[in-house]
């Protein structure tokens, strides 16, 4: 089965610099598959060469089974980070110029996109933004869906929703590509991939992705002092509600600093998260 | 591609601004180019001195195809009183009868106006001998540049300045400003000073270049030049404050001063000589601080005219002043603060 | 500090309709919801760059309040360094002090090594970093963020989050807006604001304990109008208790903010 997106030894240098160095991976049909990564670990770098946008130094991409080009765009649905809409146009000419742009009928509105028709982008909430880019990649009925952070900033009944329609499209066979940052969403990919400096440095299921990082979950009466006096110690951490959250900690020195600070609290053993297994790898 | 058009289109629709210059600014070039375009003088203020002066006043009407407006006849002037009333620009052209054979002196900071006249004179002969003051060879550049003087001054004022401050407003930093102990006339005056001292800085350079390139002379007083070009400057930096106030970001800034650059370097006297425009478009010249400015700098650089023979323009200039600058500090401060008047009024009622 | 009876309009819209919160010294006070919910207005209300309609706005003046707004407010051509110099020197800091606290602040944001770099071409996280700081700067008595860490990556989140509670636990009132819900979790109470109104206020976990109905946790949900995606399934909420059989799952911030946005909607 031919893979709809594909990266093969995707490299790529600026000047003495190299953003993405060696990158392999594909997207099959009906997939979704996480991109993860810290800033500057090469993500948009990868994507860009995957659109056609940049061109690799070494290796080369895939869309298709061809390179990108001007005609390859009409199997590619693309929802950039700033969402790619013009603001000074009502949310109605923005869907005929994708469609026309596109050469496919425009698709017809419901909900609260409905009634923002005839409203100007730049009037409308994120949350409806977020849904008009998303139709306007959708309209064209691609193949590949590339979403750059679709959720950043979203709340979540929204964020729930908008995961409804990237399923919804995955059943239709449509591979998907996704970046974020926001952990639970990565839980709702098929696959991830972990980029590290510009190399690819893990891949698979979120276990694989975290494999060989732990983590202990500190449950107490004050997380914030808790927080502090660890930190103070070394320790890595992170916060998830108020559990503070030691990663690959020494468990023996642990319960030392809290016993030292008179803190009481519960410590259990979790499966890392993948937002801890990227803080070791930048440490 | 058509669909690329229809979206051009819609944009450009909901553009004011640009929609503004390319259906307003054609007409009004029409309008100038129309109207005002004119390098022939209409009418040519003259006095007639001395002894005879009523019937040199007399026979300077009558002379054909040349437009002299008798003002002044003074039969107890002489040589001097002609040169006093040409540098207060009360006539260009003083005919002194007092010497023989008599003397016409001519104001050669009117560029068209000189030319018309010692044309004229020249072709009565030796009847009359022509002295061109301020600018005998009626050289362009030197009328040229002190009008140059005040466009730079312009420019900086109004485009720079502008730019300035609405890229606070454009990248998100003036809600940071709003909410710091900093008073909106604060704010202001820091932003401008730097651009005051820059503008001025430029000011002497070209002022300088052009007297050591050209040999414009500056045959008056400093304090008067920079008395106006003091005023000058805030009315062009107020302006450009005011602009950042109604402008959202960086282009739209720029288009508007453009609006407020292109009737002021058409229409101040800087190509066009105001006495040639007709009074239908000069009521807009005598509403630009330009016009005024270069009145002063031609005032004082060629005539070395003093304060008191220059104290309209620099009235106008200081009532223009006030107005731009209150307005553009009370729109400003709006944009700023516009929490602050309901906020005291809640905490006094906490 | 606090804000009573708080409603702000422009021209139709209202933003904000009857809100009150309290936000202590020492506590970090979230403010959570969607699209024009209020958040930032309420936030702008609290630092005065929003005309209030009616109601009380009870804050410290300008000089003891912090505010750090989305897009992080630092100066993008002023190095880290200038664009603390500027902020100090307006909050009357300079010299000793003003050094001081500035290379206390900046090494707690890991910002020690990038003092010399231009504040438009650091990192996302680092920029909101430095944003804290500035709005520090002047050890003020309230300091109001709004989305401090949208757009953050992971790791610079939990940095900033040591900043925050560090804050809090040295006597700074903290109030901050967020889509973030675990983030509500931690603060010291969580306002749910959903088109200008309130609907929910006071601490997380008595929000949530006192929260009526169950959740369930299911691949098949019943009832859509109650149901969303939560990482590889569904949850659902029973107003009254779950149907046997069935695998209630404890209720999180998170569900209490989803299911009252729901509630919302089929009003």
């Amino acid at each position: 089965m031919s893979a709809l997106l594909q990266a093969r030894s995707l490299s790529r240098s600026f000047g003495g610099f190299t953003a993405v160095d060696d990158v392999s991976f594909d997207v099959q049909p009906g997939e979704v598959v996480g991109l993860l990564g810290a800033n500057g670990a090469g993500k948009t770098t990868v994507i860009r060469m995957l659109l056609g946008l940049l061109r690799p130094t070494h290796g080369e991409a895939l869309l298709n089974g061809r390179h990108p080009s001007r005609l390859g765009r009409e199997h590619l649905g693309y929802v950039p980070q700033s969402l790619g809409l013009y603001t000074e146009l009502t949310v109605r000419e923005n869907l005929d110029f994708a469609a026309q742009a596109f050469g496919c009928e425009p698709m017809p509105l419901t909900g609260h996109l409905l009634e923002a028709q005839d409203r100007l982008v730049s009037d409308l909430p994120l949350g409806l933004r977020r849904q008009l880019a998303f139709v306007c990649a959708l309209q064209h009925e691609p193949d590949v869906l590339v979403l750059d952070e679709p959720t950043s900033g979203v709340e979540p009944l929204r964020r729930a929703r908008l995961w409804d329609q990237i399923r919804e499209q995955s059943r239709r066979g449509v591979g998907v590509l996704v970046t974020t940052h926001y952990m639970q969403e990565a839980e709702q990919c098929d696959r991830l991939l972990l980029m590290s400096t510009g190399r690819l440095v893990a891949a698979g299921t979120v276990a694989d992705i975290v494999d060989g990082t732990t983590a202990v979950a500190v449950a107490s009466d004050d997380w914030s002092t808790v927080f502090e006096v660890l930190g103070r110690d070394g320790f890595a951490l992170n916060l998830d509600g108020r559990d503070v959250r030691v990663i690959d900690p020494d468990e023996a020195r642990l319960r030392e600093v809290l016993a030292q600070h008179g803190i009481v609290a519960t410590l259990r053993p979790v499966r890392a998260t993948i937002e801890e297994r990227m803080t070791m790898l930048g440490r | 591609m058509r669909a690329m058009i229809m979206k051009e289109f819609r944009e450009l629709r909901r553009d004011h601004r640009t929609m503004g210059m390319l259906i307003g600014m054609p007409i009004l070039l029409l309008v100038v180019f129309g109207y005002a375009a004119n390098f022939s003088v209409e009418s040519i203020p003259t006095a007639t001195l001395g002894p005879q002066a009523q019937q040199a006043a007399a026979l300077v009407t009558e002379v054909p195809q040349a437009p002299f407006d008798v003002a002044t006849v003074d039969p107890g002037g002489d040589a001097t009183t002609a040169e006093d009333l040409l540098q207060r620009n009360d006539v260009d052209v003083a005919i002194d009868t007092s010497q023989q054979p008599p003397v016409a002196y001519i104001n050669g900071s009117s560029l068209f106006t000189a030319q018309t006249a010692v044309a004229t004179f020249n072709r009565l002969g030796d009847r009359v001998t022509v002295e061109v003051l301020f600018n005998p060879d009626l050289k362009t550049s030197w009328v040229m540049i002190p009008a140059i003087i005040g466009l730079i001054l312009t420019f900086i004022g109004t485009i720079v300045t502008s730019i300035g401050m609405v890229k606070e407003k454009q990248t998100g930093t003036i809600e940071q400003l709003a909410v710091m102990p900093i008073k909106p006339s604060t704010v202001i005056l820091g932003k401008i000073l730097p651009y005051f001292l820059l503008a001025t800085l430029d000011m002497v350079l070209v002022t300088v270049l052009g007297m050591l390139l050209f040999d414009v002379p500056f045959n008056g007083n400093v304090a008067v030049f920079a008395l106006g070009a003091g005023l000058f400057l805030f009315v062009v930096l107020g302006l450009g404050v005011f602009i950042s106030t109604i402008s959202q970001n960086v282009g739209q800034a720029i288009q508007t001063a453009f609006f407020f650059l292109l009737p002021q370097i058409l229409l101040s006297g800087f190509i066009f000589p105001l006495e040639a425009i007709p009074w239908g478009v000069r009521w807009i010249s005598y509403c630009l601080p330009l016009t005024y400015f270069t009145m002063v700098s031609q005032g004082v650089m060629l005539r070395g005219a003093p304060l008191d023979a220059l104290w309209f323009p620099l009235i106008m200039l200081a009532v223009m002043a006030v107005i731009v600058f209150t307005g553009a500090v009370l729109r400003f401060r709006r944009n700023l603060a516009p929490g602050d008047g309901r906020r005291a009024k809640a905490k006094a009622a906490a | 500090m606090s804000v009573r009876d708080l409603t702000v309009r422009f021209g139709d819209v209202v933003a904000l309709d009857d809100v009150s919160l309290d936000t202590p010294s020492g506590h970090i006070t979230a403010i959570v919801g969607g699209d024009g919910a209020g958040k930032t207005t309420l936030l702008k209300a609290m630092v005065g760059l929003v005309p209030i309609t009616s109601g009380v706005v009870d804050t410290p003046p300008r000089a003891r309040t912090g505010f750090m707004p989305t897009g992080a407010g630092s100066w993008a051509d002023l190095s880290v360094d200038e664009n603390v110099a500027f902020i100090g020197g307006s909050y009357g800091l300079s010299g000793e002090a003003l050094a001081h606290r500035a290379d206390e602040l900046l090494g707690r944001a890991g910002l020690s090594e990038a003092r010399d770099r231009l504040a438009g071409k650091l990192s996302g996280g680092m920029r909101n970093k430095l944003g804290f700081c500035l709005a520090m700067l002047h050890e003020p008595d309230l300091l109001v963020l709004d989305e401090p860490s949208t757009g953050v990556d992971p790791v610079s989140r939990v940095e900033l989050w040591r900043l925050i509670s560090e804050a809090a636990a040295h006597g700074t009132a903290v109030v901050l807006a967020t889509t973030y819900v675990d983030e509500a979790e931690r603060s010291g109470s969580v306002l749910v604001l959903d088109q200008g109104r309130s609907l929910l206020n006071g601490r997380p976990q008595e929000l949530v304990s006192g929260y009526p109905g169950e959740v369930v946790e299911t691949s098949t949900p019943e009832r859509s109008q109650f149901a969303w995606r939560h990482a590889t399934s569904f949850r659902e909420w029973w107003p009254d208790s779950a149907p046997p059989g069935s695998d209630p799952t404890d209720m999180t911030l998170e569900d209490v903010a989803i299911i009252e946005s729901l509630r919302q909607e089929s009003a």
